[in-house]
């Protein structure tokens, strides 16, 4: 037993219910009419353009297609972090690349490999979502954590390089904002964890119920990508900052600001 | 014949395009106080972040003990320094926590015996009995310079760098941390300074004045 297809009609129910939040910007007078219609068009067309996409791509399931997808979808991430952070683009290219590949790589092939069995390397139907999901986590960790590293560095400059004159290495003036900014970065997918289940039924448990699988299957699903996200953000965080690191700072230590768009 | 402790030849200083010292040139022996003087805005904590490779000079060479200061040597002549920056800041955490923080690094861990002389710093520089437990965010402006020059003192630098370290200090406490300068006759010190009474402690002054525009 697959999902309900909600069809044409099902779908414009749907999006007639996008009266309520209307009226509520409309009687509430919140500047931001012109911008949910943007996101609502834009949700509409890129999610049109991913299900066409993935429904070929299932079909053909060929390794190097999938491997392709994974790829767009890391630099179409990688360019979010640095608009997010306010980086120049050409320093991190790299570090951020990397960083987003270890981060979503490592987690995904685990899952795919020792936790599911498949096997091929990259099965479309379970790699391409799960990746997804992997990857849009370590996408809003690196967001966070890069910013609050810079920010942080920034308004302490004065205290890491206090420091610095005391005889710290690089690592060891800037342990405070890596710590910082790790924290900062993993909190709210720890809080996530914490509450599953409690405040909401998380997506991926949904999806598979809808799917017709038992809750139980459900839950073992949403247990084991709740892991391979925390496992992909911890790692992709540390790996965006330590391969930062040579970009960001003169061979002096001192914080190369032009690196920065602000 | 032994090098000098620090050796500044024909630096030339900018900030902000603006030219601040030019051909600026000066030697620190061992054990020698040079005090630098001059207008606000004319180079000189610039010069002292120069020495610490936290500013580039524009041209000129630095030399600590004879060795030149360069992106390669810069680690490990910083190790031979200690600096009390005019407003220091020590990020969170209690005056103990901040004693014990520079310890903690590899470059001074074989100092680390050094903090139980902290107390008896402190008191000399008439910080209150309790202020090992304060949080460095309740500290005054003054606290914080004392606590600075403390912790410079403890890491037994063969040079001492001081940017205006009596600023925010009253009479007292002013006294008892130049008097605490005074005995580090085996410490070369290049201090910068507006207070007259700092000056008085050094063995030479140098003036600086801002480079005449073209």
């Amino acid at each position: 037993m697959g999902a309900i297809d909600i069809g044409i009609g099902g779908l414009a129910a749907a999006y007639a219910l996008l009266i309520l939040p209307c009226a509520v910007i409309l009687w509430l007078r919140i500047p931001m009419l012109g911008q949910s219609a943007l996101a609502i068009a834009r949700m509409t067309v890129q999610l049109l353009f991913v299900g066409f996409y993935l429904e070929f791509i299932f079909k053909l399931n060929n390794f190097w297609l999938n491997a392709a997808w994974v790829l767009a979808m890391i630099v179409v991430a990688e360019f979010s972090i640095v608009r997010g952070c306010e980086l120049r683009l050409k320093p991190f290219l790299g570090p951020l690349f990397l960083a987003l590949m270890t981060g979503t790589a490592i987690p995904l092939l685990y899952f795919l490999g020792p936790v599911l069995h498949r096997p091929g390397l990259l099965d479309a139907q379970y790699a391409i979502p799960i990746c997804g999901m992997i990857l849009g986590n370590c996408l809003r960790a690196d967001i966070v954590g890069v910013r609050t590293f810079f920010t942080g560095l920034r308004k302490g400059e004065a205290e890491f390089q206090l420091a610095l004159s005391q005889g710290a290495t690089l690592q060891e003036a800037l342990r405070p904002h890596l710590r910082d900014a790790c924290q900062a970065a993993l909190t709210p997918t720890v809080a996530t964890i914490a509450t599953i289940g409690l405040v909401s039924l998380p997506g991926m448990m949904t999806g598979v119920i809808l799917g017709g699988s038992s809750p139980m299957t459900a839950i073992q699903y949403q247990l084991a990508i709740m892991i391979a996200i925390f496992s992909g953000t911890a790692l992709t965080v540390a790996a965006a900052l330590l391969l930062s690191l040579p970009q960001a700072f003169t061979p002096y230590g001192v914080l190369n600001r032009t690196v920065l768009k602000k | 014949m032994m090098p000098s402790a620090l050796d500044i030849d024909g630096l030339a200083i900018s900030f902000n395009g603006k030219s601040l010292l030019r051909d600026f040139s000066l030697t620190v022996g061992h054990g020698e106080h040079v005090a630098l003087n001059g207008p606000s805005g004319c180079g000189k904590t610039t010069l002292l972040r120069c020495v610490l490779g936290f500013a580039t000079p524009d041209a000129g060479a630095i030399r600590v003990d004879g060795e030149a200061l360069d992106a390669r040597t810069v680690w490990e002549l910083r190790q031979r320094i200690a600096y009390v920056p005019q407003s220091p800041e020590f990020g969170d955490g209690t005056v103990e926590e901040v004693l014990h923080r520079p310890f903690a690094y590899k470059a001074n861990a074989a100092l680390a015996a050094n903090v139980s002389r902290a107390p008896e710093l402190l008191k000399r520089l008439r910080l209150p009995d309790d202020a090992m437990s304060k949080q460095t965010g309740d500290l005054s402006g003054g606290e914080k310079q004392r606590l600075a020059l403390v912790v410079a003192l403890l890491l037994e630098r063969k040079m001492l760098l001081l940017d205006e370290p009596t600023a925010a200090l009253d009479g007292e406490a002013k006294a008892a941390a130049l008097e605490l300068l005074r005995e580090q006759s085996d410490m070369a010190i290049l201090s910068v300074s507006h207070d007259e009474a700092l000056r008085k402690t050094a063995a030479r002054v140098v003036n600086i004045s801002t480079p005449k525009e073209p």
